[in-house]
């Protein structure tokens, strides 16, 4: 045999001999392919998914509240390459249907290969665009919905209201065309939906010529230099665009997720997928080690020997790197293909459970099921990286050990006794019980406790840390927006700006109907599972004389409503400006903005004071008010609020009611759904919110991204829990000699796995106390990072307590079932061979 | 020795065997012998007679494949586990070859360790007593591996002796040790037996060491040359044949 076969020879004997260890390290090498694969080829497909995704809205950005002239003006400009515009005529009256009637036209776009001016970006399965004054063309659920046969030249009557004022015209329509169906869900109140038709130009023409109508088109735009600017040098060019036209920088909508993509093509992905691959790199790296470290300590008899028979130390480095590559030649290709089949097969699964469950957003929903199942996301690179990473990741394992291995001395090692400590002499203990045999062992080498605990510790820090996010991005947060007290939330739908055609729209008119009175909530109080109704705060419109942008806006009204003096405590918490005082603000009649966004737009500042008018049904009570306070808390509370005690000293006479909170046991949760749908539907003022939905609206968002992460949080815990198997059977194994005679001197069974569960028990508690403690800073200053960048709509703080059990559970049940199972191999060996071992 | 009077270690028919077929070793062949309260025994034979198979035994280290072991009456050979192991830090304190003491614990906790197993108090004037007799008393704190060979098997006696055990089994206890330290832990371990009155049977090459027993069994291919049952009762049990035949 020449040299290397010798070597070669060693390496693949010495890996046959110790299966566990060799089990392990490929285990190890295995998963971490398989994850770095995975999140490769997630990484691909998450970029193929967004290229096509954004590419069904390809504009660049949308320009908003246009002049005719403007439009015309950009439809010519040298730098505009496609030009769409689009104009709301009219809103829909239909009982409590939304909707509206728009038109839209593709006034130019270059790339077209043939010149077409008649396209409206529109998908039709049939029929035409809608082209005389009376055509109109949508959905057939559409027409279905307001009672026509949905078929090209059929007959429908609509009622609208012209830019949404004015008095209510009602018209014919011939049907032109028809666009794809929809299926919607039943379950869901109809004014929670958002419905759209499209007329003609010739329309709006009309209605125009008649003064009914002025057009305030807007519209989305693509610039020529794509392919070569930058994202900055792209928005520059837009701004310059739209300066051209006159058109103010607030009134321009970048779209960003698009430009983004095609400017700067997966760099967020890749920095993503880089900084999660560099974290899975590191802590398998560490495991590698751990498990090469102890196998070389385990050995250094054995490595001795070969020295003594005339090994060198390039020799004893060879065996051990072709031990790593051995065992990589196995589980790198292994995890290669695990690591693509696993995104390849759940990634189409995950998009599946996302499009079922989004019943309303049909945008992205329609977005996800363009591409399901056509995404690409073979690549080969990312296979050679994930390889490459892998075999690295074994090289630099086994540097250390390694070193440790050359510098074995064929003395040193067949005199060998384990001596990891310099330590001389131990204060000790008086008696010797099993605890202290567990605490001497662990103190003995102090330097592998500490590593195994960070290393585990560290990977239940990420693991507890991420789930302080996820357990933050909750779909009953979303839904509670919509439903913050109890199961169903009826709300009377007011006008939101000064209806002057239909003043009975209009708030100030609505309450003195009084429809949420006493007999109402007694009517649905006595409906079967309705535990409890409740009202909440009251809301009263507010008017003024002054100028001001404010009031501009809402043609002239505002809400406001209260807070209680047990709100103080949250508005405080999230106070951005001024100061909140309950009694100086009572005193002095002050209110709080709670919009942080709202308050910048309309340009108000701390200190404003306002002369107000209130609107208690038809009586005026006047009002003068200093804005003292900007806050933006997590609860939903009028755009404007005065304290309690001051609302209550304005004696109001109506009942200011405009949402009811209704509280219903399980059993009757669907009957008294279909009651309350029963209800709501007799009155057009009234919106039915209900938990079930909105849930349902959460959780689809909320699904789509804390699955996947969940996944992979879960494989990295893995790689965690093989270093704790590789430490208790490690720890077991080279110490068996020395546990064979501790039983000879009288250790019992049982005693022998207290005594190693006790060893387990400080790994576990250790790496629990690292991870709870460190992983909840973290993972809260996470959170705090991720609610102000808008991640998942996170905004209320979630304390990951069933991911924090679970992780005690698994570590606790997992070192238990270890130390039980080795127990039970080394019992098979008699107490004799133990002792031997090693002799 | 004196108090010769009770049987403490029987063995009957007591075998060992390893492997099957032509590769069938036979450790221990068909062993009788008895060993009384407080007698020295030294047991001598060359590499592979089946010295140590034959100690592990008697020290409920062991099964035997067939025959019994009576310790103090009681047949270990057929017992659980976990009573062998109250056996073993009650009843039997063991010397080995190679220390073999608990690297990562002191001088003190390596000799009260037994105690400690079997939740006994500490007779701490006595473990005293004993480490000053082994002249271990600046010791006491020391690691293991801190220690000379001799300090070490020095160690292991005190460990042995410490739980008043009435039976203490030595493997080759100078086996590791130059011949000066060799005789002066020898010593050490028949005057400790001595002085707490206990039964010590050792293992061992060494001419010397087996000229000191009360009694030597000699072993060869697993059979008892020599030496298996006292000399008195071997004349008892020479008297029970004549009274049979008659």
């Amino acid at each position: 045999m020449r040299k290397t076969d010798t070597v070669f020879h060693l390496a693949w004997q010495r890996l046959r001999y110790n299966k566990s260890r060799t089990l392990l390290t490929g285990i190890a090498i295995l998963l971490t392919t398989m994850l770095l694969t995975a999140i490769g080829t997630v990484g691909v497909a998450s970029f193929d998914m967004n290229r096509q995704i954004y590419s069904l809205s390809d504009y660049h950005a949308s320009f908003n509240g246009l002049t005719p002239k403007q439009v015309q003006t950009l439809s010519s400009h040298i730098r505009v390459e496609a030009l769409q515009t689009s104009e709301t005529f009219a809103d829909i009256k239909n009982g409590k249907m939304n909707g509206v009637l728009t038109f839209t036209n593709v006034l130019r776009d270059d790339r077209a290969e043939t010149a077409d001016s008649n396209t409206h970006a529109l998908t039709l399965e049939e029929g035409h665009y809608p082209e005389a004054e009376n055509e109109i063309c949508s959905s057939p659920v559409f027409f279905r919905r307001v009672g026509a046969n949905p078929v090209v030249g059929g007959k429908v009557t609509l009622s609208f209201r012209v830019n949404g004022k004015g008095e209510i015209q009602t018209k014919d329509f011939i049907i032109s065309g028809l666009m794809p169906d929809m299926e919607i869900d039943e379950g869901i109140d109809d004014s929670r939906l958002m419905w759209a038709a499209f007329v003609s130009k010739a329309l709006l023409q009309a209605y125009e010529d008649a003064g009914f109508y002025a057009a305030e088109p807007n519209a989305t735009l693509r610039v020529y230099g794509e392919e070569e600017l930058t994202f900055d040098e792209m928005e520059d060019r837009i701004l310059s665009v739209a300066a051209d036209i006159g058109l103010e920088e607030s009134h321009v909508n970048l779209n960003k997720e698009y430009l983004s993509t095609v400017t700067d093509p997966g760099t967020e992905i890749i920095a993503i997928v880089t900084v999660i691959c560099l974290i899975i790199i590191l802590f398998s790296a560490l495991v590698i080690y751990s498990i090469y470290y102890v196998g070389v300590i385990t050995d250094v008899q054995e490595i001795g020997k070969l020295k003594a028979l005339g090994a060198s130390r390039r020799q004893i480095a060879g065996m051990f790197y072709w031990q790593g590559t051995i065992v990589s030649a196995f589980a790198i290709p292994a995890g290669l293909l695990i690591g693509f089949l696993l995104p390849y097969l759940l990634f189409p699964l995950v998009l599946w459970a996302y499009r079922s469950g989004s019943a309303i957003s049909s945008y992205s929903r329609d977005a996800v099921e363009a591409v399901t199942g056509q995404i690409h996301m073979f690549s080969l690179p990312v296979l050679f990286a994930a390889a490459a990473a892998s075999l690295a990741t074994v090289v630099v394992s086994l540097q250390k050990p390694i070193r440790m291995a050359k510098k074995v001395s064929p003395v040193e090692a067949i005199r060998y006794q384990e001596n990891t400590t310099d330590q001389k002499s131990r204060k000790g203990h008086h008696t010797v019980k099993v605890s202290t045999l567990t605490f001497a062992n662990l103190t003995r080498n102090k330097r592998r406790t500490a590593v195994t605990i960070l290393t585990m510790g560290l990977s239940c820090v990420l693991f507890i840390c991420v789930s302080a996010v996820l357990s933050s991005v909750s779909a009953e947060d979303i839904a509670r927006r919509n439903i913050p007290k109890g199961d169903f939330r009826i709300s009377l739908e007011y006008a939101h700006y000064f209806d002057k055609e239909y003043p009975e729209n209009n708030l100030d008119s609505l309450v003195q109907k009084n429809y949420f009175s006493d007999a109402f909530l007694s009517q649905l109080l006595a409906i079967e599972g309705v535990e409890k109704v409740e009202r909440a705060p009251g809301i009263i419109l507010s008017s003024t004389d002054m100028e001001s942008v404010m009031y501009e806006d809402y043609d002239g009204r505002q809400p406001l409503s209260y807070f209680t003096r047990e709100d103080v405590a949250e508005l405080s918490a999230y106070l951005e400006q001024g100061s909140i005082d309950y009694d100086r603000m009572t005193a002095n009649n002050e209110i709080v903005c709670t919009h942080v966004y709202s308050f910048e737009q309309y340009g108000l500042s701390i200190g404003d004071t306002f002369s107000l008018t209130l609107h208690d049904g038809s009586r005026e009570i006047p009002f003068t008010t200093t804005l003292t306070a900007l806050t933006q808390p997590d609860s939903n509370f009028s755009f404007l609020i005065m304290t309690e005690d001051t609302w209550n000293s304005l004696g109001l006479t109506c009942d200011p009611t405009t949402d009811i909170y209704l509280y219903a046991d399980d059993e009757h949760y669907d009957s008294v759904k279909e009651s309350l749908l029963e209800l709501v539907a007799v009155n057009e003022y009234f919106t039915l919110y209900a938990m079930d939905v909105e849930l349902k609206i959460g959780r689809s968002g909320v699904d789509l991204t804390r699955n996947p992460i969940y996944l992979l949080l879960s494989l990295i815990a893995v790689i965690g829990f093989i270093n704790l198997i590789n430490t208790m059977i490690t720890s077991i194994v080279t110490r068996k000699k020395e546990l064979g005679i501790l039983q000879a001197l009288g250790l019992s069974d049982s005693q022998l796995v207290r005594m190693l569960s006790g060893e387990g028990l400080v790994f576990t508690a250790g790496t629990l106390l690292i991870s709870l403690t460190l992983g909840n800073f973290f993972g809260y200053l996470f959170y705090k990072w991720a609610k102000q960048e808008h991640f998942m709509s996170i905004s209320r703080y979630h304390y990951p307590l069933w991911q924090s059990i679970c992780l005690a559970l698994v570590l606790l049940g997992g070192q238990l079932l270890i130390t039980l199972f080795i127990g039970q191999k080394m019992k098979k060996e008699s107490l004799i061979e133990r002792i031997r071992n090693q002799e | 020795m004196k108090n010769q009077t009770n049987t403490i270690l029987q063995t009957e028919d007591l075998c060992k065997y390893y492997g099957s077929g032509d590769n069938l070793v036979k450790a221990v062949d068909h062993i009788d012998l008895q060993i009384m309260q407080g007698e020295f025994v030294s047991i001598i034979g060359k590499s592979g007679s089946g010295k140590s198979t034959l100690l592990h035994m008697l020290g409920a280290l062991d099964n035997p494949t067939s025959g019994k072991v009576y310790l103090d009456g009681e047949n270990i050979a057929s017992l659980k586990a976990d009573k062998l192991s109250t056996i073993r830090r009650r009843k039997i304190g063991f010397i080995f070859q190679a220390f073999n003491l608990i690297p990562a614990l002191n001088v003190w906790e390596n000799i009260v360790l037994p105690l400690g197993l079997d939740g006994k108090p500490l007779d701490e004037a006595f473990i005293e007593d004993i480490i000053a007799t082994l002249g271990l008393a600046e010791k006491k704190r020391s690691l293991p591996n801190t220690l000379s060979g001799g300090q070490q098997q020095r160690c292991a006696i005190a460990r042995a002796i410490a739980a008043k055990p009435s039976l203490i089994l030595a493997d080759e206890p100078t086996g590791n040790l130059d011949t000066k330290t060799g005789d002066e832990v020898m010593a050490l371990l028949k005057a400790s037996a001595q002085k707490y009155g206990q039964t010590l049977v050792v293992i061992t090459h060494n001419e010397e060491i087996a000229q000191m027993a009360d009694r030597t069994i000699m072993l060869a291919d697993g059979r008892i040359l020599s030496g298996g049952i006292p000399t008195d009762r071997k004349n008892d049990a020479k008297e029970a044949v004549f009274h049979a035949k008659n």
